[in-house]
């Protein structure tokens, strides 16, 4: 242990020697590769380039000024110089030595012209220098430019470079050099270690090195080669069907086209003669057993050429094996990174589960931010307010005039809110004192006249704001993203609308259970006669009920006018889901609300997992699911008992 | 010995009487056929209000007399359009597919002109085959049979749920409104098979009827659509009429009283249902031809709230009062959004109808929801002298849906 100690030891004292050893001198470096650097070729110029490279800072300068085009030859001497434009002439320096050798003019000096093959190579080679770049920032960006784009050359330079001071960049770059190790090793045996060191990491580097691995191109071969790497042997029928099969024998050039209808058409087209093809008379050939006909006496004619038959086809089919090969010759590399793919798949699949649960919990809480203030005019007092949408479009637009006159985003959304509220207050005492009041008792009839408000202000906002979509802006603060790994993230904006829902479902519960209020409501939605017996004004109670909810409805609509555009139409996109969200989840129970905003939200994201593509879908079957939901428990997931069920 | 219908009901005659005077009136006007102050767009205008009309009336037996405020009747009514809209669609593309493949030296085969009429027809969709909704869209008697199947049996499942499950009032309102949303999100999809967002188009030429055109087609399709609402008329009066329409009255006003009678009331519901949505699906069919163009909108929920405004303002429970409504006020809405209203200039704004006559019609409509419940409608009362008895406020039934002492006049 103590010798192995002793001889590290060692080993670390001479690096730095063994370094300096094996730097020769750029002068002669230079000098031994003369001809290479001026006129240079792009297969031969690697060696070259890294023994420059390997000489020290005088070395990358020189790299550096090559690889932009100052690189030149002093006429007078034939001596390498680097040139700086400086006014109407050149400043020169030597490039052994980096010495200063005065001005000079344009025509003393040849400028070397490296094309841009030569010039990639030296760009790859000042990389490499890049990463043990003294300045953090350069190492950065040399290995974000690395992890973008890396070849094999770069492995190399990144395996000399893997020492970094920073503990952090020097993780970053071990996990990129075993990802390149991954993808470009030579050996299998050191890929195959890479690949499994990263156990079961879920990291979308780490598939995508894996993927070019995997990929896999569709063959047919007669004789399968000993060290063809398979993935798949396909069956015909099963995996391939006989038709693609067969064209893809076509497009190899192996077997003759089988005749499509349009060129057995195109072909029957060019041999009419007097009105007739093959014998068969112009009028019959609309019908495809005449064409058959017409073309097989051409076939017998020997005019055209004969078509592959059903058997040839057969016979051409089964002389050939479909495979699907790897690009990656190497089996046991295909084997251990397919066993690690599908380790991560299942940490990757259980990350988008979690993923898929935050986007559904954010739609649930726009859904019930959305539905709360209907769960309090509809729910508690039963009336059916149409326009209740229309109020949420108020609180949008309410948003949006504020950050008019109020320019800083957080300030104006801390206007805005309590603002919003009022204006939805207001118009809601308005409208309950004005229309419902008079129809308590004609529910139906509720529905209609509150419509019939709600196209009026939905016109309104139009006349107002015009039919384009208005912004409102959120502060800088929400915006950008909780990103928690690769797959699961979620803005922030999301977040702050479910806090939002939170603190809406405790004001609530708190108004309802723990105030004066919220006992008069419920004492006059129980038995409004009785209460009013005991003291309590109906009117007055409806009203501030109605004004509350109407309330809620403005504030929701600040928060939903962050993340969707605000038009007059904002609030019919809500209406029919919100008034679901509280049927479903059971009239009169804000705990209901929340049930039926979490099941709509996550049936609705649920579904759209299977078809990714097609929200619309997505909507459409969960409104079936509800409705069928409906039929088996119409008063909604909690309901009411006793005697408030008959209200 | 009872008296014939007509007789007992003198209203049906008076409606059967204008309603043929107007067409008579129309024809004589026309483009087409008479002197010609009318134009063509205009007869069309009054053909798809006909139509209007035959819809609201049969959501007058479903609301006004059953007391199921459905709110998704226009899905039956797009449904029926898009019935017929396959048939005229295939047949027209295929008229002119036809034509253009038999100018190629080769007579076309008939899978040929099916995959070309395909192509023309999905093009739009990205597809090139027929979805296998349209099997029967090369027969018009077939397409004929879906614009009354297809709505019915939608109506029958549905309504069978619903009414089974005892789901009642504005719970079915908004589940019946849930529905037609449904319905229209899914036919916005493109792989839906009706062409998503873009619908069917070119409808207002009938196949084989080139050589007519359309100054005298609008005309058919005004007679048609007059002999549709006259006969409509008459069914769902006479379905209102009788025993069955008492029970049904009677299931609007206390639907548990009915219940302990002895009457099946999910019955009686699920036939008031089926009918109305059959005979929208007709009104449907005869509108969009006439439209020239259906797309999934039509099935947007408002279009069904709508048709309960022009119930509402015309006078529910009255068969003519939504026939009225429905005429009186798409009528005006089309005169006030075409521009022809002239602006009220009050000095420091000029209000343009355009953008006005929404706010108006909403407001309208609270106005006569608050104040003249019976509708338009309500001024025949007046007219005639008749005065609802006085009960001192009281409701004629205890359901919440039951019709309110002003209301009650029957």
């Amino acid at each position: 242990m103590r010798l192995f100690l002793l001889a590290l030891a060692f080993v670390a004292l001479a690096l730095p020697f063994a370094a300096q050893a094996q730097s020769p001198d750029l002068g002669a470096v230079i000098a031994q590769h003369r001809d290479q650097i001026e006129k240079p070729s792009r297969q031969s110029v690697g060696p070259v380039i890294e023994a420059i490279a390997a000489s020290g800072p005088l070395g990358a300068a020189l790299l550096q000024a090559w690889g932009d085009r100052l690189l030149a030859i002093r006429k007078s001497d034939g001596l390498l110089v680097i040139t700086a434009p400086d006014g109407d002439g050149l400043t020169l320096t030597d490039a052994a030595t980096g010495a200063g050798l005065g001005a000079a003019a344009e025509g003393d000096v040849t400028l070397l012209r490296p094309n841009s093959g030569v010039r990639g190579v030296i760009s790859a080679a000042l990389a490499g220098n890049a990463l043990s770049d003294p300045d953090p920032k350069r190492r950065i960006e040399a290995l974000d430019s690395l992890s973008r784009r890396a070849d094999a050359s770069q492995l190399a330079l990144l395996r000399q470079a893997l020492d970094d001071p920073d503990p952090a960049l020097a993780a970053r770059k071990a996990r990129l050099e075993r990802l390149l190790t991954i993808q470009y090793d030579p050996d299998p045996a050191a890929r195959i270690t890479a690949i499994e060191s990263f156990g079961g990491d879920s990291g979308l580097d780490f598939r995508a090195s894996l993927n070019p691995i995997l990929t896999t191109r569709r063959v047919a071969l007669e004789q399968v080669p000993a060290d063809a790497n398979i993935a798949r042997k396909l069956s015909l029928g099963s995996d391939l069907s006989r038709d693609e099969a067969y064209a893809m024998l076509v497009a190899d050039g192996t077997a003759p086209a089988r005749l499509t209808s349009d060129a057995m058409r195109a072909t029957l087209a060019q041999h009419i003669a007097d009105g007739m093809v093959g014998g068969v008379s112009l009028a019959q050939l609309g019908d495809q057993a005449a064409r058959d006909r017409a073309y097989t006496a051409l076939e017998t004619q020997g005019i055209v050429q004969p078509a592959a038959s059903e058997a040839e086809v057969d016979a051409a089919l089964s002389r050939y094996n479909f495979l699907d090969l790897y690009a990656e010759p190497d089996a046991d590399v295909t084997t251990s990174a397919r066993a690690a793919l599908r380790g991560t798949e299942t940490r990757i699949g259980l990350m988008q589960a979690a993923d898929l649960s935050l986007d559904a919990l954010s739609l649930a809480s726009i859904y019930f931010l959305a539905a709360i203030g209907l769960a309090v005019t509809f729910g508690v007092m039963g009336v059916i307010n149409m326009a209740h949408g229309e109020f949420i479009m108020m609180g949008a637009y309410t948003g949006y005039v504020v950050q008019q006159f109020i320019t800083d985003k957080t300030v104006s959304l801390i206007v805005a809110l309590p603002l919003a509220f009022v204006v939805t207050f207001a118009a809601g005492v308005a409208l309950e004192r004005l229309v419902i009041r008079h129809l308590y008792k004609r529910p139906l009839e509720t529905l209609l006249a509150t419509f019939g408000v709600s196209i009026a202000l939905q016109q309104l906002a139009k006349n107002i704001f015009g039919t384009q979509a208005r912004p409102l802006t959120s502060p800088a603060w929400l915006d950008g993203a909780l990103t928690f790994n690769d797959v699961v993230s979620i803005s922030y904006i999301r977040i702050a609308i479910f806090v939002l829902a939170m603190v809406f479902l405790g004001l609530y519960l708190f108004i309802m259970n723990r105030t004066r209020l919220g006992l008069e409501v419920r004492a006059v939605t129980q038995n409004p006669g009785m209460a009013a017996s005991m003291g309590i004004s109906p009117d007055r109670i409806n009203m501030l009920t109605f004004g509350l909810g109407s309330g809620i409805a403005g504030i929701a609509g600040v928060a939903i006018g962050l993340f969707a555009k605000v038009t007059s139409e904002l609030g019919s996109d809500y209406i029919v889901q919100s008034f679901m969200t509280v049927v479903v989840g059971g009239v009169g129970n804000i705990w209901g609300t929340l049930a039926g905003a979490a099941l709509i939200g996550f049936l609705q994201k649920g579904i759209e997992w299977f078809n990714p593509a097609n929200t619309l879908a997505a909507q459409t079957y969960m409104i079936l699911f509800i409705i069928i939901f409906i039929q088996f428990r119409p008063r909604g997931i909690i309901a009411a008992k006793g005697r408030a069920a008959g209200a | 010995m009872r008296k014939p219908l007509v007789l007992r009901h003198p209203s049906i005659l008076v409606f059967l009487g204008v309603l043929a005077v107007f067409t008579v009136a129309v024809t004589i006007l026309s483009t087409g056929y008479g002197t010609g102050p009318i134009s063509t767009s205009m007869v069309k205008t009054l053909g798809k209000t006909l139509c209007l009309a035959l819809a609201a009336v049969a959501m007058d037996l479903v609301w006004g007399y059953a007391g199921i405020l459905s709110l998704g009747q226009m899905a039956f009514f797009a449904l029926g359009g898009y019935m017929i809209g396959m048939w005229l669609m295939v047949a027209r593309t295929e008229g002119i597919v036809t034509g253009t493949l038999a100018n190629l030296p080769i007579p076309p085969t008939d899978t040929e002109i099916s995959a070309a009429v395909a192509t023309q027809i999905f093009g739009v969709v990205g597809s090139d085959q027929f979805p296998l909704i349209w099997a029967f869209s090369g027969s018009l008697w077939g397409q004929l049979l879906m614009v009354v199947l297809v709505p019915g049996l939608l109506a029958l499942v549905f309504g069978w749920l619903a009414f089974r499950s005892r789901v009642n009032g504005v719970y079915l309102s908004i589940l019946t409104q849930a529905m037609t949303l449904a319905l229209a999100l899914y036919l916005f999809q493109n792989d839906s098979g009706l062409r998503g967002n873009n619908g069917l188009s070119g409808l207002q030429n009938i196949p084989g009827l080139d050589a007519v055109g359309q100054e005298k087609l609008s005309i058919w399709f005004l007679w048609a659509s007059a002999v549709a609402l006259g006969l409509g008329y008459l069914l769902i009066a006479w379905v209102a009429s009788g025993k069955f329409g008492s029970v049904t009255r009677a299931i609007r006003d206390d639907e548990a009283r009915v219940r302990f009678l002895g009457y099946s009331v999910e019955g009686y519901k699920l036939v008031v249902f089926v009918l109305a949505a059959v005979v929208t699906a007709i009104a449907g069919a005869l509108y969009y031809p006439q439209a020239g163009i259906i797309n999934p909108a039509e099935l947007a929920p408002i279009a069904s709230i709508y048709l309960a405004v022009w119930v509402a303002i015309g006078g529910r429970g009255r068969l003519y009062g939504a026939a009225i409504g429905a005429v009186f006020v798409s009528m005006l809405s089309s005169w006030f959004t075409g521009g022809r209203a002239p602006d009220v200039n009050l000095g420091f704004y000029t209000i343009k109808w355009v953008d006005w006559w929404q706010v108006l019609l909403g407001l309208s409509f609270v106005l006569v929801t608050l104040f003249a419940p019976k509708g338009i409608s309500g001024l025949v009362d007046w007219f005639e002298g008749l005065r609802p008895p006085r009960r001192r406020g009281a409701a004629l039934g205890p359901d919440m849906g039951s019709l309110r002492e002003k209301e009650a006049v029957e």
